[in-house]
């Protein structure tokens, strides 16, 4: 049943590999956005009235510099995602039709491009990366949250939540690419995505510093399990029944969108134009 | 004067195709707006938490934020087409059209599109900046007036270089839209002032990725008077007349490079 999909997921780890070189720069100038990003925070520390040692919401600038380097390497393994522009270019090039008369789901192929993409990531740079990340920032006193062998289990969760983004992320892009069949271009569309996502993940800043009332609406939204909830998990800031119910959170939310994808792709569907040709 | 007859033939035949896509850029639209709130909220947020950065206070910041809009809105306008051929024309063999025109394939690529959302960063960074100077005690000289001015302007033209030096490197490595990306991400540090960063970085900024000589350096003109605003003027200009001089050199280089996929 699923063996018909193989190929996209074997298609998506491929095409990954053949850009790699690009990848590579993308790390390497990663690291100095980073390393700015650090700078920024390092001054709002110094900055509090508590002096540089202060905790800010729950944070200390180690815990925050740690933060900031694992989320960032955890976008770059885990959204390096096509869907939406895939989706938007099938619509205006016409090639939806192709799809729509093979024997294979369209959400599916999307689904296992994406793992695909997902499992070169990780272990081509996921692997590494995140490796010299905890070692340094463990050595440098930066994780102090972080015990042994208690860790292991954590990073059993960190992973299975890794899985968990990455398929809800896919998810939101696909619905997005399917809203794409209403307004005919993806432009605006991608925009807000990104946006949305960036927010009120927490990739931006922990959803902590949010005011308290829009905090706890967020933290029940389906974006907290994209970004902010993996990272606390695998800092050790959530104990194991906080990441446990994080984790379950996402994966209920990637059911209920999955639903709501399929409602939405068959009305959709029903609006094809194809343009041309 | 042909080519900015033919510059505005193509913008309206853009516009026109743009409008084909109403729903889209309503969307856009909103989007955007939703994207400046957002980021503007996360400023909010974190000095919530702190008394002032680095000795600016909230309003301080917020002008800084507002005025980082100004150059980068102006390029918004101009050169949103980079993106596309940094991401996906070149990969996709898409630009085989512009090679078989008798007219610069450049210059072709900046008449391709105009981006009327570059309005919207103009406008709230404008609000913005009048929101946040009502708040601010500063005794403004006519010589900061002027150097804000060239700053948005020359700044600018160094962000749409940096946009064409990255985009151009898609014809060799057939994919630089990461590239470009990360590049112009680097305009969101100098959203604060240069002062928070460690000498290392403030070079950078000033000298090699330029945000903070057009950006950070006249802002601190007006609120503080601590630059000549003359020599400052003088300065931005000299650096996006060598910008754009090389952007042009590497993009035509690059070019000769384009190879069509063949299907």
């Amino acid at each position: 049943m699923l063996k018909k999909y193989k190929p996209f997921l074997r298609a998506g780890a491929i095409d990954t590999m053949a850009f790699r070189f690009n990848i590579l720069i993308w790390a390497g100038i990663t690291v100095c956005e980073v390393a700015c990003m650090i700078f920024l925070w390092l001054s709002v520390y110094r900055s509090s009235e508590g002096g540089v040692d202060t905790v800010i919401h729950g944070f200390s600038y180690r815990e925050m510099i740690s933060y900031v380097v694992l989320t960032t390497i955890f976008g770059f393994v885990t959204y390096n995602n096509d869907t939406l522009w895939n989706i938007n270019t099938d619509i205006k090039k016409g090639t939806i039709g192709n799809y729509l008369i093979k024997p294979i789901s369209y959400r599916g192929k999307f689904a296992a491009t994406s793992l695909g993409n997902l499992l070169t990531m990780t272990l081509m740079f996921g692997l590494p990366f995140y490796t010299a990340a905890l070692l340094t920032l463990t050595s440098l006193g930066f994780l102090p949250g972080l015990t042994f062998p208690a860790f292991f289990a954590h990073l059993g969760l960190f992973l299975l939540a890794g899985l968990c983004a990455s398929l809800l992320n896919d998810t939101i892009a696909y619905i997005f690419g399917v809203l794409c069949f209403y307004t005919s271009s993806g432009w605006g569309l991608n925009s807000l995505k990104v946006t949305l996502v960036s927010f009120l993940s927490g990739t931006l800043l922990p959803l902590s510093f949010f005011p308290a009332g829009l905090r706890e609406v967020v933290n029940w939204m389906p974006f907290a399990g994209m970004s902010q909830n993996p990272i606390l998990i695998l800092m050790m800031k959530y104990d194991l029944a906080e990441s446990l119910r994080a984790t379950a959170l996402t994966a209920a939310w990637i059911i209920v969108l999955e639903l709501f994808a399929k409602l939405l792709f068959s009305h959709a569907i029903r609006k094809v134009t194809v343009q041309g040709g | 004067m042909r080519y900015i007859h033919l510059y505005f033939t193509c913008i309206k035949r853009s516009m026109i195709s743009r409008l084909e896509y109403k729903k889209d850029t309503i969307v856009a639209l909103f989007s955007f707006f939703f994207s400046n709130l957002c980021s503007l909220a996360a400023v909010y947020f974190i000095l919530q938490a702190i008394p002032t950065l680095a000795g600016y206070s909230l309003a301080e910041v917020g002008f800084f934020y507002g005025f980082s809009m100004m150059p980068i809105g102006l390029d918004h306008l101009f050169s949103d087409e980079f993106w596309l051929v940094a991401y996906r024309r070149v990969k996709d063999g898409d630009m085989d059209m512009h090679f078989l025109r008798p007219v610069p394939v450049l210059f072709q690529v900046f008449a391709e599109t105009f981006q009327p959302e570059g309005f919207g960063e103009l406008i709230l960074g404008v609000a913005l900046i009048t929101v946040c100077a009502l708040n601010l005690t500063v005794k403004v000289t006519f010589g900061a007036i002027v150097v804000l001015i060239i700053g948005a302007v020359f700044g600018a033209v160094i962000i749409t270089s940096l946009k064409v030096s990255m985009a151009a490197l898609a014809f060799i490595f057939k994919r630089s839209g990461p590239l470009l990306q990360i590049i112009y991400n680097f305009s969101a540090y100098a959203k604060y002032p240069l002062a928070i960063y460690p000498a290392l970085i403030r070079t950078l900024l000033i000298f090699v990725l330029p945000f903070g000589l057009f950006i950070s350096l006249p802002v601190d003109t007006l609120l503080y008077g601590t630059n000549n605003p003359w020599l400052l003027s003088l300065a931005i200009i000299c650096a996006a007349t060598v910008f754009f001089a090389l952007a042009v050199w590497i993009w035509t280089l690059c070019e000769r490079r384009y190879e069509s996929t063949g299907s």
